[in-house]
């Protein structure tokens, strides 16, 4: 009998950066304070990427460290801010100088997107932006939605167009060295979002061995036919949170938010947090056990 | 005999609570509910502690028929999925749920409103130059166009209430009645709008949005000063029901830290 043979699909965080280029499109994953990928935009922010696209529903700290830092030109997404707090500083602030624009697009819209991407066909249908200047007011994407009527029923139907990006960022609970990936709690866009992008990089709070994965197949939801690259990238989301397995670390995103009111503060925490550290490790040694221990899940809880 | 209802008087409770229980008074038992974070959050768990025993919350994030023990920041909060029959995605809640017909009220907040209920949440000033860019849209488009009936909970400002919205982000009644049909919608429009004066509805012919109560120390003159759109006000408007002692012990335990209703200040050291 002959063993099949285990792809290993493991590469570090820096070797997953640097397969970004410059001008790349990406799938940005997570949704609100639930698993962004922070530490690849920390390591997007030391390699000097510039000029990506992002396409997401909605995402907050993550995006506002890469729109600082200047990675980001143009986003195709529905909503940021920074929760509880209020609009991303960052963001606000290189809207204002013309270095970002933002196509905005509903949650549903966004989301469909990626179905319609994954699914390979080139538009999706909803029945959402009909009657506002959604539909009609644009940025960069002139062929942003279609209203049609019908070809059946004659009803109003806008369409909007698919998204297959360079890469499909994602940060999952649980992977496997072959790429089978398992989220707990909400998916979010995630699912499509992984399924739409050339290929998708999948970072997980713990690489598991196959079996785990096998013994609980229904828990799922990203199998590797889709992963092309798989990092352990324990800590991953913080300062936001991963569910049953951490909180969120509301007195850094405050401090983050305070310090970044001002072009000078978000420097300094830029170089304090991002680049005077070699890696998330490093970032990870600079936060401190003691404080990452108390953000712990706490059964049954998950938070 | 049932007991009569004891409501609090002005002084032992305040706007943001009153607030909270207009928007709670809004959901029906049994209906699915669609939530954002804050001021909604806290109404619709208290419906849920009163005559909603049965509703159904939803986050968009993915969280379904949410009981949540703690109060969350973020849609996407794990503390929403505490007892949650499900955890789904957006394409589940957005989707198949919302677009699809499940959803009975849907809860939003504003930065603009006009007088068909048109709402702005994306941006502030001439979309070639605006003065800023808010949020977007989010979910709360998708919300307003498919949940059979909408309450839309804001600050009461002038500047609010205006006549032609910088960026129409989410569809009220667009320019009269019979047009959310005709651009093919399905959801059925706002019917109440909740604010720290006031709460409001819309004329059942021309679509436009109407007074309907004003909040206890409050006159019909004070809202019309704080409109910069037109208010249809018909005779004597009635005065807002205010919270009852039970609505605002529940109240006060749901939020216990005034994360979204700041506590008063009496009771700080």
């Amino acid at each position: 009998m002959v063993e099949a043979e285990v792809e290993d699909k493991r590469i570090t965080l820096k070797e997953a950066v640097k397969l970004v280029h410059d001008g790349a499109h990406l799938f940005w994953g997570g949704f609100g304070f639930q698993r962004p990928p922070m530490a690849f935009a920390h390591e997007l922010v030391r390699q000097k990427k510039r000029n990506l696209t992002i396409y997401t529903c909605g995402s907050e700290i993550d995006i506002d460290i890469l729109s600082g830092a200047r990675v980001v030109s143009r986003f195709e997404m529905a909503f940021y801010a920074i929760e509880g707090i209020g609009l991303a500083p960052n963001i606000q602030r290189r809207i204002r100088e013309g270095s970002i624009e933002i196509e905005d697009y509903t949650n549903l819209a966004m989301a469909l997107r990626f179905l319609g991407g994954a699914l390979g066909v080139p538009f999706m249908p909803l029945k959402s932006m009909l009657g506002t200047d959604m539909l009609t007011k644009y940025r960069f994407r002139k062929d942003k939605a279609k209203v049609i009527d019908c070809p059946f029923t004659n009803e109003k139907v806008v369409l909007v167009p698919s998204v297959n990006p360079d890469f499909s960022i994602v940060h999952a609970c649980r992977v496997d060295k072959e790429g089978n990936a398992q989220i707990d709690g909400t998916r979010g866009e995630d699912i499509e979002g992984a399924r739409a992008g050339k290929k998708t990089i999948v970072l997980a709070e713990e690489i598991v061995d196959s079996s785990v994965i096998r013994m609980q197949p229904d828990q799922t939801v990203i199998p590797n036919i889709y992963v092309s690259h798989v990092v352990e990238c324990p800590w991953g989301a913080y300062p936001m949170m991963v569910y049953n397995y951490y909180d969120y670390d509301m007195e850094h995103i405050r401090m983050y938010y305070e310090r970044c009111q001002t072009e000078e503060g978000w420097q300094k925490y830029c170089e304090d947090y991002i680049t005077s550290v070699d890696s998330h490790m490093e970032f990870l040694q600079k936060i401190g056990v003691e404080r990452l221990m108390k953000l712990r899940a706490k059964k049954p809880f998950g938070y | 005999m049932v007991e009569a209802k004891k409501h609090a008087k002005i002084g032992e409770y305040s706007t943001l609570e009153l607030m909270a229980a207009c928007g709670a008074r809004a959901i029906r038992d049994r209906e699915v509910v669609f939530v954002g974070t804050g001021l909604p959050m806290v109404a619709a768990a208290l419906a849920k502690r009163m005559h909603a025993k049965n509703a159904k919350i939803v986050y968009e994030a993915g969280f379904i028929d949410s009981n949540a023990v703690d109060i969350a920041l973020s849609i996407a909060d794990s503390r929403l999925a505490y007892r949650a029959s499900a955890a789904v995605g957006l394409i589940e809640t957005l989707g198949l749920m919302l677009q699809g017909g499940h959803v009975d009220v849907g809860f939003v907040g504003a930065a603009q409103i006009d007088e068909y209920g048109n709402l702005n949440t994306t941006y502030i000033g001439d979309f070639e130059h605006p003065k800023v860019r808010l949020p977007g849209s989010g979910g709360g488009n998708d919300i307003v166009s498919s949940a059979k009936r909408i309450v839309v909970i804001m600050k009461h400002e002038k500047r609010k209430f205006v006549k032609k919205l910088d960026y129409v982000t989410s569809p009220g009644y667009i320019d009269g009645p019979g047009v959310r049909e005709r651009v093919g919608l399905k959801g059925g429009g706002p019917v109440l709008v909740v604010t720290d004066l006031c709460q409001m509805g819309f004329d059942e012919k021309s679509k436009r949005l109407k007074l309907l109560t004003v909040h206890p120390s409050i006159t019909a003159e004070q809202v019309l000063e704080n409109v910069s759109c037109d208010l249809i006000v018909e005779g004597r408007v009635p005065e807002t029901e205010p919270p009852t002692f039970e609505e605002l012990s529940l109240l006060r335990a749901i939020d216990p830290h005034g994360i979204y209703i700041p506590k008063p200040n009496k009771k700080q050291p």
